[in-house]
């Protein structure tokens, strides 16, 4: 038994391919563009982004999920070279303004000093950050949109 | 807050801010022993209540610092925490304590061990759990962001920002308590390493270890105890950061400018009465800032207040008197306790080397409080405090 488990091969992990939050993010798997769910309170028709429960507005619980716009402007931008302990620096975050009158904290897929106020971006899948268990966790990032 | 009646200071303790090998609790210890003596005070039950403010030093903090001065078991001892505004707030829960007949005498703490506590080499973020936070979000970063903007919005530059860095080490040259102090140039404070374009080294507040105390009291105690320079205190206001995910105006802050305005309100005492400001000056931008968030100049005319003189010895507000945070270091649950008891000590002349001239009369200071999605900062905490004598 002990020199089964000596053996035995271990399992490589996986590449993570689970959101950190299934509620924020929707890469369809038909291959058509990826989207950030906006939630819409029934009760007072309110649109959040995250997903708030109950809705800060009203208290009401019932939602609807709403595709919110790909495309937005970018209210302010950083080039970060010191950052949070275990990301690789130098990355790149801000805020996005999107037309639904919602304001997304997101990183771009960038190079440093090459985001600027009132930029239009869209909104991408990439890769955020490593996991725990040092692979790659994906989510929402938004790209300059070439014009 | 509203007071049911008269709230004083009798005495202050701060230590000396810098890298220390000195854990939390005996550095609280040191500013608390401070402020209980310089309120004339020679036994340990005295005091009828304490608050402690911590942010990362971790449980029942407020106990620890007060075992050894043989304070416990007559008095409660609550541990506040709140990140940067932690001490700030354990101040206004002590005043809370006077002013609502609870208690006739306590004391706020604010103390911190950064450096025995935190790895350095990567920068503040808010809780794990946050979003903000997992998207890569630390505190340099969404400073930067209200830099950027700022910039954009006003044409202001990174030299224009460093100047803050210039005028709040020039303050601090002589203070015993500071850290960083002294001569810094424009070049040298541009040209340090980038952090957070814009931001750089030296315009963020370094991480330090440090404490402040602040003993409160009604207006008989302050006579029984025989306190010779009593610090009025004419307000204090703790607020909660607003929730927004929609478009906001982040070279304002929501939270300074509500805190500030409830603060006026209720000392009746408004900006232009004001002559030196101990502010969150985490940031360079974030002082800046503050000047429009106040009131202490228009919307839009933070730079011209700066450039003009306006915020330094002769002008209209000596801000950061002590040298700010950038010259102390940021603790981050010590600098609001800080703050109040340098403040004192400003207000009763005790400042040699760094007195503003002539003795001010009306001080008031500003803590924020962490960061979270949605908030420009979670807590704002702010005290107005006169010379009484």
């Amino acid at each position: 038994m002990a020199e089964t488990k000596k053996k035995g091969k271990k399992k490589e992990k996986e590449p993570d391919i689970v959101f950190f939050h299934p509620d924020l993010f929707e890469v369809p798997e038909d291959g058509s563009a990826p989207f950030l769910k906006g939630y819409r309170c029934k009760k007072c028709n309110q649109i959040d982004f995250p997903k708030i429960s109950p809705c800060p507005n009203c208290w009401g619980e019932e939602f609807e999920m709403v595709a919110l716009s790909r495309e937005g402007t970018v209210y302010s931008a950083t080039d970060i070279y010191i950052g949070q302990a275990g990301m690789e620096t130098p990355y790149v975050f801000g805020y996005v303004d999107l037309p639904e009158d919602l304001r997304i904290f997101a990183q771009f897929e960038a190079d440093v000093e090459t985001i600027n106020c009132g930029d239009k971006v869209e909104v991408v899948e990439g890769i955020i950050r490593m996991n725990n268990d040092g692979l790659p966790l994906k989510s929402y990032k938004f790209k300059k949109i070439n014009e | 807050m509203k007071f049911q009646r008269d709230v004083y200071i009798a005495g202050v303790g701060e230590t000396d801010f810098k890298r220390q090998k000195t854990d939390f609790d005996a550095l609280g210890r040191q500013a608390a022993f401070q402020a209980i003596k310089s309120s004339n005070i020679d036994k340990p039950d005295i005091i009828q209540s304490a608050y402690v403010g911590n942010a990362t030093n971790g449980l029942v903090t407020g106990q620890t610092v007060f075992t050894s001065l043989g304070m416990c078991g007559h008095m409660p001892i609550i541990n506040v925490e709140s990140a940067c505004s932690a001490g700030g707030m354990s101040v206004y829960c002590a005043i809370k304590d006077v002013a609502t007949g609870l208690t006739d005498i306590s004391i706020g703490v604010g103390t911190e061990n950064h450096s025995m506590h935190r790895a350095s080499g990567s920068a503040f973020s808010p809780a794990m759990t946050d979003i903000e936070t997992m998207h890569g979000a630390v505190m340099t970063g969404k400073y930067a962001l209200r830099a950027r903007r700022y910039m954009y919005e006003t044409g202001a530059t990174i030299e224009d920002l460093a100047l803050i860095t210039v005028k709040n080490r020039k303050h601090a040259a002589n203070n015993p308590h500071a850290w960083f102090k002294g001569d810094i140039s424009v070049e040298e404070v541009v040209n340090s390493r980038m952090v957070a374009y814009p931001l750089t080294l030296q315009q963020c507040c370094g991480i330090s270890d440090g404490a402040g105390a602040v003993v409160v009291c009604t207006k008989e105690m302050i006579k029984k105890l025989g306190i010779e320079k009593p610090v009025k205190v004419n307000g204090s206001v703790v607020r909660s950061g607003p929730y927004h995910n929609r478009p906001r105006d982040i070279t304002a802050d929501d939270i300074t400018e509500a805190t500030a305005e409830q603060l006026y309100e209720e000392s009746g005492i408004g900006p232009e009465d004001v002559d030196i400001l101990e502010v969150h000056d985490a940031f360079t931008i974030a002082e800046l800032l503050y000047y429009e968030c106040l009131g202490l100049c228009k919307k839009g005319d933070g730079l011209k207040f700066l450039r003009d003189g306006q915020a330094t010895y002769g002008g209209q507000c000596v801000v950061s008197p002590r040298g700010g945070m950038l010259s102390y270091g940021h603790p981050i649950g010590a600098s609001g306790a800080a703050m109040i008891a340098s403040q004192v000590k400003q207000l009763r002349g005790e400042c040699n080397g760094y007195q503003v001239d002539p003795i001010p009369k009306i001080a008031m200071t500003h803590v924020t409080g962490g960061g979270l999605s949605g908030t420009e900062h979670a807590a704002c905490t702010m005290h107005m405090l006169s010379a009484a004598w």
